[in-house]
């Protein structure tokens, strides 16, 4: 019993070391953003942020428009992951509980989808969206919510976990509620979705998560610093001119931040929900 | 639900059962409602723009317009190009880097955090959060990690060597990749670990208690009991990660531009080259194709190898 | 229904009195550049009433120029943008700028006379139409610490290095500032200063890069410069695989003694010794390291995005044009953040004459060495720029042999 709390002991301490070094990276660029732009270069380094300075948090937040990066970040997201729940839910439902003819076709269909990567489809992607669907819906273009929101809406992996899930929901619930004259729609908000909160909060976060940090559609469609998100902007903050390293580092830190804090504060969630996609067999 | 309910008549429907046909028609109707809003997307956005590339890569066409039918020819000179044989090479090498010793990583990282109690949620924390943030968040902290002058990393070399170090492994040929996959794993990995907990989870404790019982040692617990169990897991762990590093680009692009002399580009760096800077649409959807042909064919021998291998 | 009328008519009326046109204006100016450029938008707009500038700066690099490209195919251009000159033998033939005439630029009393020859045959096409309106002219300089420099000994009566005149010269220089313990040269080791200082130096050999068929001539001047600079990093003078700010912060912090870069680096300079943070400084042309002199050189230029899906109008035109008349002459401003401004006006008027450290490296104007005139060349991602990039930024770093760079950057080229 003593020879294996003993090497329980190192397993510990072993795994606390790698955790350390995983984290350090972090650690330091925190640590850089907090330094006076002269105290980043300091040798032998500084270990911790002496002195205390804000300055580079200032500048950014002062000196580019951040805060609205962060609105349109929001929007975005929040936009995109409502669309995402609602219609892959419908979509789910659809083909996990009725029949219809051309389902497993729909459905093949849909697998296809994970195998082309997405960045080879940007050409014709951004024609479509740019051109041919703004000359007739002027609200879809570049510089527009739902020209960035829309194409990050088709998300097959939600509709196949969903799918999965609601496979495994009893019949005889659905069953009695169609006897009662339910249609499709009452049933699914009304039954299905109750019973799958957990399961849709955990989609929705990791969605959420996804389209804030989604990069290169959002870069290609928008050319107006007012309607650029979070991981687009800061690219424009960076500039080849001078000594920088703690304005970049603040500027790295304020990018990530907010998705940081949400999965500290739903870490639960956000474990369960990566689980839960990945519940689905290859 | 309450069985007497069932058999009084609903008052919003006044006929108990519909006609069989009636029924039929209705369910198709919802099934088309329930479907349409996102299909109609998918096809926008997904069939549509991939039929065009397909239809682009045989044609001549700059990177906004339609061009001229010219048949083969951009496949044709693509299997001339030093180029995509180039790229072609650098994307296998990123995938063997960082594939396996992806999986491996976040699996040795499982192991390490299901065993723990109070630091359990600090520690997958740790390994987790470099997976929050944005691609462009992570090589900016690296680039500063390493610098060459002021990184960290050659500040403590230097200290611990006693001499001035100032290496910059992103300009050498021989270790810039391997730079990049390492980067890649930190990154990710926190991703692959999650999967790994959920699969020890699933795990029956019986088998682990029989085991002790019979007194086993702790690698012939691993490979005789959470080995084989964790299959499953450990296969789409795989799959998931080779679709993923075939896409290899955004870090690539951000870190190294391909360089030093083109070791690091990858096959999407040339197909955003060939679109987005030489304007040659058409060019850029062949690459775009081939590189889609690979992904899928690898999959598909992955599968096979991985059935295989749970047998 | 009424008041709802009422408002339409009054905006309606409103508008009439100010009939205001709002340019939409792209540039790629980070840094001092930009503080400054935003400044002179501020001026412009409280200055007109008719105009307003709504001004987008995006992020410098190959990316700029694609999405200049992608949004003029779709119709969402901006109004005017600012263009690299070194770009245009490439962009061009892509139909993506849009000619100006004579009589446009007479009508806000402009005249091509009035810019810089050299900047403004940079913006004439081939077919002898004008594509652009320089603003500035941008090269490399020698940024020098005159504490360092007088110690060793190493400055003139002017206080300007004394060791500028030869390569040879140049390295002995530098020697007796490794001897006396400082970095003699901060050197940032990226693509753009390795493409400046070749390039200045294949220049300076008489050479001209690209021969009429776009083939390179220049085999022997490449390799000498490629060479030189290797030279320098192996001896110790240099700072081998040094990123572009880690260069600048060398230079700053007093560890090395020289920097060669950009004039935009200026304002970094001037703010920080306004802040009594910088020793005494001082920038100068680059030193003649072979037989004439010869500077890399750039230029900022104003240019009409031009698009078949929907062409700038003539009210969106009139207003583009009042704005680079404006910025032309109010582009002593823009001269704070280093550069040489190209209409000549006012670098001829005195203020500009006193005007330090611009008046000391003014005289490499004469000596401006633009890119060569190819579709293969060009700031910001071009084929050269990539070439340099994968092959010659190597080879000055020492992690490729400089004959090895050479056959491979040829070859690339070449085969283009």
């Amino acid at each position: 019993m003593k020879r294996f709390s003993l090497s329980s002991l190192v397993g510990t301490v072993f795994t606390l070391i790698m955790a350390g070094i995983w984290i350090f990276p972090i650690y330091w660029a925190v640590v850089t953003s907090l330094k006076n732009e002269e105290d980043v270069l300091t040798t032998p380094p500084e270990w911790l942020p002496r002195p205390l300075s804000f300055q580079a948090y200032s500048f950014v937040i002062l000196k580019s428009p951040i805060l609205r990066w962060y609105l349109n970040s929001a929007i975005v997201s929040l936009g995109t992951t409502f669309l995402v729940i609602l219609l892959c839910m419908m979509c789910a439902y659809a083909l996990s509980q009725l029949d219809f003819p051309g389902k497993n076709f729909l459905y093949w269909l849909l697998l296809a989808g994970f195998m082309i990567p997405g960045q080879a489809l940007i050409v014709p992607l951004y024609q479509l969206v740019a051109s041919q669907l703004k000359s007739v819906f002027p609200f879809i273009g570049s510089n527009t919510y739902l020209g960035m929101i829309l194409p990050q809406v088709i998300s097959v992996i939600v509709i196949i976990v969903y799918k999965q899930f609601f496979d495994a929901v009893p019949r005889e619930l659905r069953d009695s509620a169609a006897i009662d004259g339910a249609g499709s729609f009452r049933i699914l908000f009304n039954i299905y979705l109750p019973i799958n909160w957990g399961i849709t909060w955990a989609l929705a976060i990791v969605t959420f998560i996804g389209v804030w940090n989604s990069f290169f559609w959002p870069f290609l469609i928008t050319t107006k610093t007012d309607m650029m998100t979070i991981p687009v902007g800061i690219t424009q903050t960076q500039d080849a001119f001078g000594v920088r390293y703690a304005r970049t580092m603040a500027t790295a830190i304020l990018a990530g931040l907010p998705v940081v804090a949400f999965y500290l504060i739903f870490q639960r969630r956000v474990t369960e929900g990566i689980m839960m996609t990945a519940g689905l067999k290859g | 639900m309450s069985t007497t309910h069932k058999t009084l008549p609903s008052p919003k429907s006044p006929v108990p059962s519909k006609p069989w046909r009636g029924r039929k028609l209705k369910m198709w109707r919802d099934a088309f409602l329930l479907i349409a809003p996102f299909f109609l997307l998918y096809f926008l956005f997904f069939l549509f723009p991939t039929i065009r590339a397909i239809q682009l890569s045989f044609t001549d066409a700059p990177l906004v317009g339609q061009g001229n039918f010219i048949g083969l020819e951009n496949y044709q000179k693509l299997l001339n190009s030093k180029d995509f044989w180039r790229a072609l090479r650098n994307t296998g090498y990123f995938v063997l880097l960082t594939v396996v010793p992806n999986t491996a990583v976040g699996l040795i990282f499982a192991l390490m955090v299901v065993r723990l109690n109070r630091l359990r949620s600090i520690v997958l924390s740790a390994f987790f959060l470099p997976n929050m943030l944005t691609v462009s968040v992570v090589t900016l902290i690296w680039q500063w990690i390493l610098d060459s002058r002021f990184g960290i990393v050659n500040e403590i070399a230097s200290m611990i060597s006693g001499q001035e170090i100032h290496y910059s492994i992103f300009r050498d040929p021989n270790w810039a990749m391997v730079a990049i996959a390492f980067i890649t794993i930190w990154w990710t990995v926190g991703f692959n670990m999650l999967l790994f907990i959920a699969g020890l989870q699933g795990i029956s404790k019986e088998y682990y208690e029989a085991a002790q019982i019979d007194g086993a040692t702790g690698s012939q617990i691993f490979w005789r009991i959470t080995w084989p169990l964790l299959w499953p897991v450990t296969s789409l762990v795989l799959t998931l990660q080779l679709i993923a590093q075939f896409k290899i680009f955004d870090q690539i692009w951000l870190l190294t531009r391909g360089g030093p002399f083109k070791r690091t580009m990858p096959m999407l760096q040339l197909v955003y080259q060939e679109a987005f800077q030489e304007f040659k649409g058409g060019y850029a959807s062949a690459i775009a194709m081939v590189l889609f042909l690979i992904i899928l064919i690898a999959s598909l021998v992955q599968y096979r190898l991985l059935r295989t291998g749970s047998r | 229904m009424f008041r709802k009328l009422s408002i339409a008519l009054a905006l309606i009326l409103i508008s009439a009195v100010y009939a205001q046109t709002t340019v939409t204006w792209w540039d790629f100016l980070g840094g001092g550049d930009g503080i400054r450029m935003k400044k002179l938008i501020d001026d412009f707009n409280a200055s007109h009433d008719d105009i307003k500038i709504d001004g987008t700066t995006l992020e410098w690099g190959p990316s700029y120029y694609t999405k200049v490209q992608t949004s003029a195919a779709v119709g969402e251009q901006p109004d005017i943008m600012t263009y690299h000159l070194s770009r245009y033998t490439l962009a061009i033939p892509t139909g993506v700028l849009r000619p100006f005439s004579e009589e446009e630029l007479a009508s806000v009393g402009l005249s091509t006379s009035d810019y810089n020859a050299a900047a403004m045959q940079a913006a004439t096409g081939s077919d002898g139409q004008i594509y652009g309106v320089p603003l500035d002219i941008h090269a490399i300089v020698l940024y020098y610490n005159k504490e360092i420099l007088g110690a060793a000994g190493l400055l003139d009566d002017n206080g300007h290095p004394n060791f500028t005149s030869s390569l040879e010269d140049f390295n002995a220089g530098m020697e007796k500032i490794k001897a006396a313990g400082s970095i003699p040269l901060a050197y940032p080791g990226d693509n753009g200063t390795t493409w400046r200082v070749a390039y200045s130096m294949i220049g300076q050999q008489g050479a001209q890069l690209l021969d009429e068929n776009n083939k390179v001539a220049a085999i022997e001047e490449l390799t000498n410069a490629v060479s030189a600079i290797r030279g320098w990093m192996d001896n110790g003078l240099g700072t081998p695989n040094t990123e572009y700010p880690a260069a600048i912060a060398l230079f700053t912090s007093g560890e090395a003694s020289m920097m060669l870069n950009g004039v935009w680096e200026v304002p970094t300079m001037v703010d920080l010794a306004a802040k009594g943070e910088l020793f005494d400084w001082g920038a100068v042309e680059i030193p003649t390291w072979y037989a004439e002199p010869a500077t890399w050189a750039d230029s900022h230029a104003f240019a009409i995005p031009n698009s078949s899906a929907k062409p700038i109008s003539d009210e969106k035109l009139a207003a583009v044009l009042e704005v680079i008349a404006w910025m032309s002459k109010n582009s002593l401003f823009w001269a704070t953040a280093g550069h040489i401004p190209a209409y000549s006006p006012v670098t001829d008027s005195d203020d500009y004459k006193a005007m330090e450290p611009n008046a000391t490296y003014a005289v490499l104007g004469e000596h401006a060495f633009f890119d060569p005139k190819s579709n293969l060349a060009g700031a910001a991602g071009s084929p050269l720029y990539d070439a340099v990039a994968q092959y010659l930024m190597p080879a000055v770093n020492g992690q490729l042999s400089v004959d090895e760079a050479i056959e491979m950057f040829v070859e690339d080229i070449d085969s283009q």
